[in-house]
């Protein structure tokens, strides 16, 4: 899950405690597709109010339990 | 109703279709939106031939159009290009229909930023949005299969076909491939079946429910579209237009309704 993560935010890796407005690459596409990953392999529908107020990785992953 | 198509498809008459008078109109997609607004309203004039996945949805439709019984379902997943033509083959030698007309409304769109764009999913979308739209076409003038009933065919596109838009790379370029595909086919199948595709501006369906839960997104298109929101009547409209004889001299054309939406470079 992580990986993939870091695979989206075009990083080697990530940490629970990286926060998402910090990552270089952070923009309304990678929102758009974090969304997409959701929903492909999590079955879950995010909206992107969602993803910004989890403000962090941990916060992120944890909307996806 | 009452006027332009309506009045064709009550007049036409096929001797291979024992059962009665109507002409008979396939529309993909008839399961949701503006393929289901389309196939009700058809029904009052055509028999209708409704298309889509979901069994529940389709019969739904069916429940909603003017005399249900006399309406078909052929149920198949159009993302399965290999046996399309085989299933409809086989359907249409069921039934001993003929089919006058054919709106391709079954759409599929994800909209990927290229980061997540896969060639899975250029497949998936090209499978429903082009080439399924073709096979049909394909099979609609095969004289064994259907005579030379088809007369007119109007492919669903999108007003993302002549622009560009951030997440829209391969659903854009598969309507891109819908009008490609219109017009080449509208100069080989003249003079007897005219081809055109109409491209809709954003309309609230089962397609975009999501992008309307967010309030901000309805107040900017509220201010981005000059005529306001739109509804899939008016996309019905313009079908019901360029299917009719009425468009006689209209072929290979693509009929943009978005209220004003691609036209307006206010700053
Ligand atoms: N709504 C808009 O803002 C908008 C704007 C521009 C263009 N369009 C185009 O308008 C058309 C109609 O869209 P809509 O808004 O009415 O969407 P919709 O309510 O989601 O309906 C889409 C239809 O396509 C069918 N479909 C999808 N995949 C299919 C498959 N593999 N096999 C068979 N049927 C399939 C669905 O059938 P099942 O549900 O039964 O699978 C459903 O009936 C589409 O071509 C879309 O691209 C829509």
């Amino acid at each position: 899950m992580k990986e993939q993560l870091a695979e989206l935010l075009e990083v080697d890796e990530v940490k629970d405690s990286d926060v998402l407005k910090d990552f270089e690459c952070w923009d309304s596409l990678t929102i758009l597709s974090i969304i997409a990953w959701a929903s492909e392999n999590y079955g879950k529908t995010l909206l992107a109010k969602d993803v910004n107020e989890a403000k962090t990785v941990g916060g992120l992953l944890a909307l996806l339990q | 109703m009452g006027y332009g198509f309506g009045d064709e498809c009550r007049r036409r008459f096929y001797s291979t279709v024992s059962m009665e008078n109507k002409a008979c109109i396939l529309i993909t997609g008839a399961s949701s939106g503006m393929g289901r607004e389309m196939a009700v309203r058809f029904s009052a004039v055509c028999r209708v031939i409704l298309n889509g996945r979901d069994t529940k949805r389709l019969e739904e439709t069916r429940q909603l159009c003017t005399n249900p019984a006399e309406q078909l379902i052929w149920q198949y997943d159009l993302a399965k290009v290999e046996e399309l033509e085989s299933s409809f083959a086989a359907f249409m030698s069921a039934h001993q229909i003929r089919i006058s007309y054919f709106v391709h409304c079954a759409g599929f769109m994800k909209t990927y930023p290229l980061k997540m764009v896969t060639a899975g999913l250029f497949q998936d979308t090209f499978n429903v949005n082009v080439i399924s739209g073709a096979l049909l076409i394909k099979s609609l003038m095969n004289r064994k299969m259907n005579d030379t009933a088809l007369k007119s065919v109007v492919l669903i596109s999108s007003n993302i076909s002549n622009f560009g838009a951030k997440a829209f790379s391969v659903y854009g370029a598969s309507k891109g491939a819908v009008d490609a595909l219109m017009r080449s086919l509208a100069v080989e199948l003249a003079p007897r079946v005219r081809v055109n595709s109409v491209l809709p501006g954003g309309v609230r369906t089962a397609m975009t429910e999501h992008m309307y839960q967010d309030q901000e997104l309805i107040n900017r298109m509220a201010t981005a579209y000059p005529l306001g929101l739109g509804r899939v009547g008016d996309i019905y409209e313009a079908v019901n237009f360029l299917l009719s004889d009425k468009a006689r001299w209209v072929t290979g054309q693509q009929f943009i309704v978005d209220g004003g939406r691609t036209i307006n470079i206010t700053g």
